[in-house]
């Protein structure tokens, strides 16, 4: 079966008055139809410039440096103006961080979705979207401001599955909703995707969520992935030091009442390709290879991970770190 | 229910509006230095000649009581009559009135027929194309260069070179059409200039913002085509600011009208109500005021409206 999403060795930069921001440093992964990719990583590591690509919704001041990212097969880089809406009209669908944000203040919710679904779609597609994201039929009357942040995002998601896409991308999706409503708004993505048949790409920075409904996890870290395994593996036994450290720092924050214990040192802010690995700074196992040799993302043990120590090298489980997983 | 109640609350504050402009201009034209009977007289007068005028129109009274008399007349639909021409004074304004509403409106229809699409065009445009520079450049000119000064100017070029337009000769539109347009083209167009530059201006600054908002990146998500997302959602969005200055620009427009109706002696209500200022004609000034701030609170109550129907944030607000 052929990726519904591929990226290879992606490297995009941010130009500023200042100088050049490196996001994406040779990013590489790929996505199977109908599967989930939970994507993870702190904030910068380049998540959400990894999902912008995916639709080539990246702003003007965005530099493909390097690589490339297919969609369906069909490189977005390539295509032209009108390819690439045609691209995010029949295969592709964005859910976003604020959903107060992402409606038309102006217009009523069952307009939005109206449009959504390309101007003039059938009789009962309206309410089936709105039953399907567990709304009200009433909502299709209501004004965006009349929602509440939960209603919301779930009227933003019947918009983003309107014309069935084969991907769906959800950056942070729950990040502005009540920690109460977003297990919900997680879960009936999930749902969504086993019902359709689509894919998904959900953005997050917290790993235990993630591996929670996803079936696949990528940790990202400055602008590369750095571990890609099926969930049930990278958390209970992640290989790459980082993804030990991220989950280690997941669980003392489940602990209620305790700090949470932050890796060391800051995460990196590249202006280039990093000449070795980008985590060495922060890595108990770094030693001279890992600051001048780029560790290529590799099979190690069923899964991917770039790391030149991780094939059993370094201590192959951070002391009891995954203990209890 | 509320709504209604919103709205007469909104007319009481407008009435209320009108009534202190009313008074403000009543005492600032009798502080004026020279009152109606020394000017009407002229510099060689005497003291019972004074008197007789100003006993025949009350002026004789004291300032409370003229203004509380001019207001209950007015209240009553009578706006009194010119002491200079002796004619009533509705009759004066509404013959004149054809040309500043002409005026006005070929101004407001030239200023958002050319600052709305280049400001779209401006907002929409690539912050590095010309099309952008030119949008902020024109709109710098414009809102800065004043109605007499651009006035002048004009005057100036086209009393030397005509190019078929004229300074001065007025005729009623319905006389001679082709002749009322040669005559008015140049006054709307310098009350105009500063209504392209503000409209351009607040139209770029209003589309750049919404272009931002999280709703447009969604419609580009979903592979929406440029044309219809600014259709779409753009358009609406963007218009509250300017539907704002719209109104300003409007209430500007009548002190601008003013200024340009003398400058190319156009015989409207302004240069009329500026003739009556000189002349101490107290009741023409007080009745054009009143017109010319009953227009403006007008508008700013349709502005009011027209906001409630393009945003239901602000109805939703208002009906709690
Ligand atoms: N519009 C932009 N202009 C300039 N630099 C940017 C822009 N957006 C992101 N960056 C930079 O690119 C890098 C990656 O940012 P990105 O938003 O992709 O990270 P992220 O993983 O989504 O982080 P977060 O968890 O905060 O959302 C960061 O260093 C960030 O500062
Ligand atoms: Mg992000």
């Amino acid at each position: 079966m052929n990726a519904i999403v591929r990226a290879r060795d992606l490297a995009v930069d941010y130009t500023m008055p200042g100088g050049v921001v490196r996001a994406l440093d040779g990013a590489s992964f790929e996505l199977l139809p109908g599967r989930s990719l939970g994507l993870v990583g702190e904030s910068g590591s380049g998540k959400s410039t990894l999902g912008l690509a995916i639709g080539r919704l990246l702003p003007a001041n965005v530099r493909h440096a390097a690589g490339d990212l297919e969609v369906d097969g069909r490189s977005v880089f390539a295509l032209d103006d009108e390819g690439i809406r045609a691209l995010r009209r029949t295969s592709l669908g964005f859910v976003f961080q604020s959903p107060m944000a992402a409606l038309d203040p102006t217009m009523r919710i069952g307009r939005q979705i109206t449009l959504a679904c390309g101007g003039q779609p059938d009789v009962g597609r309206v309410p089936e979207l709105l039953q399907q994201v567990g709304l009200p039929k009433g909502a299709a009357r209501a004004w965006p401001h009349e929602l509440s942040g939960g209603m919301a995002q779930r009227a933003v998601i019947a918009m983003a599955i309107a014309r069935r896409p084969r991907l769906l991308v959800a950056d942070e999706p729950t990040a502005a909703l009540d920690t109460s409503l977003r297990a919900q708004i997680l879960d009936l993505l999930v749902a969504l995707k086993n019902e359709t048949g689509s894919a998904l790409v959900l953005l997050s920075h917290e790993l235990p969520v993630v591996a929670r409904v996803c079936e696949i996890i990528g940790v990202m870290y400055g602008g590369r992935v750095v571990e890609l395994g099926d969930s049930a593996g990278v958390f209970s036994r992640p290989l790459h030091p980082y993804s030990r450290a991220l989950l280690a720092t997941a669980h003392d924050g489940a602990r209620p009442g305790e700090r949470l214990a932050p890796i060391p040192g800051m995460p990196p802010v590249l202006s280039g390709p990093a000449s070795g690995c980008s985590f060495a700074p922060r890595c108990a196992f770094a030693d001279e290879r890992c600051r001048s040799e780029r560790p290529p993302l590799r099979p190690i043990g069923g899964r991917l991970a770039a790391c030149h120590h991780a094939d059993g090298t370094a201590p192959e489980r951070g002391s009891g770190m995954s203990s209890g997983m | 229910m509320r709504l209604l109640l919103h709205i007469a609350a909104r007319m009481g504050m407008a009435l209320l509006t009108m009534l202190s402009v009313s008074l403000i201009v009543f005492v600032a034209m009798r502080m004026l230095p020279g009152g109606f009977e020394m000017i009407i007289l002229g510099p060689i007068q005497t003291e019972e000649a004074r008197a007789v005028i100003t006993e025949q129109f009350g002026l004789d009274r004291s300032l409370p009581e003229q203004f509380l008399s001019w207001l209950v007349a007015v209240l009553h639909g009578d706006f009194g009559i010119s002491m200079i021409t002796r004619i009533p004074i509705a009759d004066e304004i509404l013959r004149r009135l054809g040309a500043t509403v002409q005026l006005t409106a070929m101004a407001v229809i030239t200023a958002l027929c050319v600052g709305l699409p280049l400001g779209v065009a401006a907002g929409l445009a690539d912050s590095s194309t010309s099309v952008r520079t030119c949008g902020r450049l024109v709109g710098a000119l414009g809102a800065s260069t004043p109605d007499f000064v651009l006035g002048v100017a004009l005057v100036y070029i086209f009393s030397v070179w005509s190019l078929g337009l004229t300074v001065g000769g007025y005729v009623p539109f319905f006389e001679d059409p082709l002749a009322n347009l040669r005559a008015m083209i140049l006054p709307a167009s310098t009350l105009s200039v500063f209504g392209i530059a503000l409209i351009l201006r607040t139209t770029r600054e209003s589309v750049l913002t919404v272009m931002t908002e999280g709703y447009i990146t969604g419609a580009v998500a979903r592979g929406d085509d440029p044309a219809s997302i600014v259709r779409r959602h753009v358009l609406r969005n963007a218009s509250l600011p300017v539907m704002t200055v719209a109104t300003i620009y409007l209430s500007l427009l009548l002190g601008g009208a003013v200024i340009v109706e003398i400058l190319f002696t156009v015989p409207g209500v302004g240069l009329y109500t500026w003739n009556a200022l000189l002349n101490r004609d107290y009741g023409v000034t007080q009745s054009a005021v009143l017109l010319f701030s009953g227009v403006i609170v007008t508008c700013n109550m349709l502005v009011d409206i027209a906001y409630a129907l393009v945003d239901p944030r602000i109805r939703g607000r208002r009906q709690q």
